[in-house]
């Protein structure tokens, strides 16, 4: 789905990503982990070519982006939704009006326009928020709403950078069984870079470690599964008592 | 209504007309301008889409040069430029030139200032969307920035409405004129008092008005 071959981008004189070569099946859900500055969100910028690497050639979804025109590369990027550590949802739009800005990017008939970004909001739990500003919800609630976004046009593949990195862990978990389901229910195959090591062995078929821009190693994993979690005081309590006989 | 305003009431509203023609062009210069010129600056910025050092050094230096000119001085060295295109260096809209370009340069830095202020994060979700330049700059750029933008203009137009004060020197008229030749001149302070006052009124509506517009269409 995702082929890097020997990528690599320099910012002046530093080398963010060296001889990076990488494959990513359709399907599957991908890691990416490493230490801060590793290089690992060079590495996913460059799956969608917002960073032009300065060797090496880009594949995904069947097209060669780095042969691409700009033209053909904007069509493309509209089949790979992305979302971000902090959101980046325009805070001056309703979340209705943020989920409906791809659509509109990629010129789909306006007719259609409603009905798919309710069902996009339905599939994230947020259909009754669609007339609310960023600014009057969570950190969870936003990253959904930005998740809705990601996938109005119907993508192939899903990158996402950091996508609970500012989310405490409840909602860290909510965010990633929705990412779960997008790649179960909808065959979205998912590339995630962290560098949280329990979002990998949640979700993650695979995973690369990186190191000073370069693939320390990649290993297959078996998701252990998004734990439930709720918001009832007992449970924290538990987890608390648990990590205690952990230690003990 | 005091005397002296109903037996200067010709004048004055003529007064008050060339200082809304002064001060209108200003305005639609600085919009059709240098909303576009602020927005290449910020463009044309290390890091931003358009990315261009020399495009940005030469814009930059431009509006820096003509915003640093004291006002007086730019008006008379544009004289010979402003004869060529309105045929006259005197009048009320020979005045709107130079108020043209004050207002231009004025603007752009303020736009520039407004789209810095847009998360960066913002720009490039939409690059990843898809978005063209046009996309990008219209349905994110703008969007974002927008009261910004709005306080921006309303900084501007008051500061329009000061430098129109002054074109009196090339025969542009206006309220400042009439206060200075009539009030200050002709020892007609209470008159002079009235002008200023008009004057005051304007900016208290236009600043209001832009606080109140911005205040409404900020969602962040
Ligand atoms: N736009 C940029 N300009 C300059 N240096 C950058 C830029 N983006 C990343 N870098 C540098 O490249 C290296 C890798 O960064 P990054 O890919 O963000 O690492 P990670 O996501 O693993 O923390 C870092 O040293 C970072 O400072
Ligand atoms: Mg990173």
């Amino acid at each position: 789905m995702i082929t890097l071959t020997n990528v690599r981008k320099q910012f002046g004189r530093d080398i963010a990503v060296q001889d990076v070569s990488l494959h990513v099946e359709r399907g599957e859900i991908y890691g990416i982990i490493g230490a801060s500055g590793a290089g690992k969100s060079t590495v996913l910028r460059l799956m969608n070519l917002l960073e032009t690497p300065d060797a090496g050639t880009v594949e995904i979804d069947g097209a060669l982006l780095t042969s691409l025109s700009t033209k053909q590369l904007r069509a493309k990027r509209h089949v790979i939704g992305m979302i971000f550590q902090q959101f980046n949802l325009v805070a001056n739009k309703t979340v209705f009006e943020n989920v409906v800005a791809p659509l509109r990017l990629a010129g789909r008939p306006r007719a259609t326009h409603e009905e798919r970004v309710l069902e996009c909001l339905r599939f994230v739990g947020l259909e009754a928020f669609k007339d609310k500003y960023p600014a009057q919800l969570s950190g969870g609630q936003k990253q959904r709403v930005a998740i809705a976004r990601a996938l109005a046009n119907e993508p192939h593949v899903l990158l996402c950078d950091e996508p609970t990195s500012s989310l405490d862990p409840n909602t860290t978990a909510e965010v990633l069984g929705v990412l779960k389901s997008i790649n179960e229910r909808l065959g979205v195959t998912i590339v995630i870079v962290t560098h949280e090591m329990d979002v990998i062995k949640q979700v993650c078929d695979r995973v690369t470690v990186m190191a000073d821009g370069s693939v320390y190693e990649t290993i297959d994993l078996v998701p252990s599964g998004v734990p439930a979690i709720d918001n009832n005081p007992a449970w924290f309590v538990d987890q608390l008592k648990k990590a205690g006989e952990a230690d003990a | 209504m005091p005397e002296v305003l109903i037996q200067y009431q010709t004048e004055i509203w003529r007064s008050i007309g060339e200082t809304f023609i002064m001060v209108g062009v200003s305005i639609l210069a600085a919009v059709l301008v240098g909303l576009p010129l602020g927005t290449w600056l910020y463009l044309s910025r290390k890091g931003q889409l358009l990315e261009n050092r020399a495009v940005f050094s030469v814009l930059n230096l431009v509006v820096n040069i003509v915003r640093s000119f004291p006002f007086l001085l730019l008006v008379v060295f544009l004289i010979p430029f402003t004869r060529l295109i309105i045929g006259t260096a005197i009048g009320t809209a020979a005045a709107t030139v130079p108020l043209a370009i004050i207002a231009i340069a004025h603007y752009s830095r303020l736009v520039e200032q407004s789209l810095l202020d847009v998360p960066r994060g913002v720009v490039e979700a939409a690059v990843s969307m898809g978005a063209s330049i046009k996309d990008v700059i219209f349905k994110f750029l703008y969007v974002e920035a927008r009261s910004g933008l709005v306080l921006g203009l309303t900084t501007s137009i008051i500061s329009f409405i000061s430098y129109s004060t002054i074109m009196g020197v090339v025969g542009g008229g206006g309220i400042g004129d009439f206060a200075i030749r009539y009030g200050y001149q002709q020892f007609k302070t209470e008159l002079m008092m009235y002008m200023i006052f008009i004057m005051l009124l304007f900016v208290q509506m236009i600043q209001f008005t832009g606080t109140t517009v911005a205040r409404l269409i900020d969602k962040r």
